[in-house]
């Protein structure tokens, strides 16, 4: 089993990159009893222009913030997979929307549906948490049933936002076993 | 509740105030801060407490020692432009000796600055930044449990020695996510101003005689004592006095009372120091980078070791000195061009190479700048 996680959630501000790195960190720290450590960057613009969110899950102290050698990276705009296509290496997973056009990259590129799914489920906002679910199920850094506690915690009293969630949780779970 | 929260600084700064018991707050949100007042403005009103959005940084402060002096535990949150504006006020506290809780979770400045980036470059004006000779006490949280504890910490140094403290975050420590407790504080883990004994008519609010501490009780507005807050020069009374004897008692004394209670005041933590030749001295956010700078310094056979300044003012000469003594050279890395560099200079004049790591770009300092440092240094 792999000591620690360093992940990526990368786009555009307003997709929830904060929201999908704060969810992973949730299930490793508060259902897991790992370290997790979020940072985040993104512009003075509240939504639009390049956003990311950094997350470390380790079974040991994490000293460092910020990702050094990214193990996975989600990639949800086109700014985004650009912004790291060129510079990962071949351990590195890189998610990204298949509406994204593929660049040349060494890192094992899987393309996904994801707003697609999204939308399906009941809505594009939550493209975030179905990537989540994608991530999930391939490296299986946390638990399933750890994001589905820590939903259901960061949405508490919310019954319909508590379903859609899960739902595009689930969706991104089913789906990634399609590579 | 769920015993790790996985939660951002600002947030456990909040919960930290809350569980102090502090229940006014008065701010003007700025970044990378607007998360305290955010959550204080959710959570005052549930517990008894008032929120007020001020029209700006000077009324904010005014109204924290307001409610100070009226008896309850008052905090504003703000970042350097807030900051400088609230410096006047600042010096009415130091003055007044009123306890309170400034909570700077600093940005790239001067001025506007980079509004979302982060840096330490408020070092010296959470001292300095308020005219005329005084002491501060200044803390700097490096994760966010410390962001929970040395904001309790920080109510209970401004109760017990009646004076404003500067929480001095980052928007690194401010704005990042990890796990961490909201301990449950016991009633001895909570500091209550001392408040007078004497009759009211015998009451005079700056009288320190006969205080082991050189601390005055201090009463609140509405009670049976009178308090005056006066930021003319004063004696014993409030009462505003030009007499050279009482000018120099009371000025000497708003440095001498941090002076004689620092061994409370001064906290620091040391890691790997034992057997190291080389020191890393710093604080805050880029004690992240130093501690996984240290291990790998470690890996390479440098023998290095980490001071961590946890209260920042007063500055911890004492300790840092020491350590300079016996280590063959140190790094201080900050973000910003080597304000605690100074002081940690000033503690060991041309004895060993002591140098700085530093970045003005809002960027995180990374640990191979700083293993870099300690490579030459150790050459």
């Amino acid at each position: 089993m792999k000591e620690t996680w360093q992940v990526i959630f990368s786009g555009v501000g307003g997709q929830g990159l904060m929201l999908a790195g704060t969810l992973l960190g949730s299930a490793a720290t508060g259902y897991e009893g790992k370290n997790a450590v979020m940072t985040s960057a993104y512009g003075v613009e509240s939504r639009g222009t390049f956003a990311k969110s950094d997350c470390i899950v380790s079974t040991q102290e994490i000293d460092y913030l910020e990702v050094m050698a990214a193990d996975a990276v989600i990639a949800l705009a086109p700014v985004a997979y650009q912004k790291y296509v060129d510079s990962l290496g071949e351990d590195t997973l890189l998610i990204y929307d298949d509406a994204i056009e593929t660049l040349p990259s060494k890192a094992r590129q899987l393309a996904f549906p994801i707003a697609k799914i999204a939308k399906d489920v009941g809505n594009i906002s939550s493209s975030n948490i179905v990537a989540l679910g994608i991530l999930v199920k391939i490296t299986a850094l946390v638990k399933e049933h750890s994001v589905v506690k820590a939903i259901i915690e960061e949405f508490w009293g919310k019954e319909k936002l508590i379903n859609l969630n899960l739902e595009a949780f689930k969706a991104g779970l089913a789906i990634s076993g399609s590579k | 509740m769920k015993q790790i929260i996985f939660g951002m600084g600002n947030e456990a700064i909040t919960e930290g105030a809350l569980a102090a018991g502090a229940r006014f707050y008065a701010g003007y949100p700025i970044t990378p801060s607007s998360e305290i007042a955010e959550l204080s403005s959710i959570r005052l009103p549930r517990l008894g407490g008032m929120y007020v959005q001020m029209e700006d940084e000077i009324g904010s402060i005014a109204a924290i020692i307001g409610a100070s002096v009226a008896g309850v535990k008052s905090y504003t949150a703000t970042s350097g432009p807030g900051f400088s504006l609230m410096q006047e006020n600042l010096g009415v506290a130091v003055m007044g000796e009123i306890p309170c809780v400034i909570i700077n979770v600093q940005r790239s400045g001067p001025s506007t600055g980079l509004a979302t980036k982060p840096a330490q470059g408020d070092v010296m004006q959470a001292q300095w930044g308020t005219h005329g000779d005084h002491g501060i006490i200044a803390l700097s949280p490096s994760s966010v449990q410390e962001c929970y504890d040395l904001t309790v910490r920080a109510f209970n140094l401004a109760e017990r020695y009646r004076t404003p403290v500067i929480l001095l975050a980052d928007e690194i420590v401010g704005h990042m996510r990890e796990g961490y407790q909201i301990r449950e504080l016991l009633p001895h883990d909570i500091i209550d101003r001392k408040k007078p004994t004497c009759p009211p008519r015998d009451y005079q609010p700056y009288d320190f005689s006969g205080e082991e501490d050189e601390i005055a009780p201090l009463a609140p507005y509405g009670s049976e004592y009178i308090t005056r807050i006066n930021g003319s020069g004063h004696d014993e009374s409030g009462d505003a006095c030009g007499r050279p004897d009482n000018a120099a008692k009371f000025n000497s004394h708003y440095l001498n009372k941090f002076r004689i209670n620092q061994k409370d005041i001064i906290e620091t933590k040391s890691f790997d120091l034992d057997d190291a030749e080389y020191a890393i001295i710093t604080f805050g956010c880029s004690v992240r980078s130093s501690k996984a700078a240290l291990k790998l310094a470690r890996q390479k056979g440098i023998k290095a070791g980490l001071l961590q300044l946890v209260t920042i003012w007063p500055f911890p000469k004492e300790q840092v000195r020491e350590v300079c003594s016996r280590v063959k050279g140190v790094v201080v890395p900050e973000m910003n061009l080597g304000q605690i560099l100074g002081e940690v200079s000033k503690t060991n004049p041309g004895q060993i190479p002591i140098v700085g790591v530093n970045r003005v770009d809002g960027q995180m300092i990374t640990p191979y700048e700083i293993l870099a440092r300690l490579e030459e240094v150790a050459k």
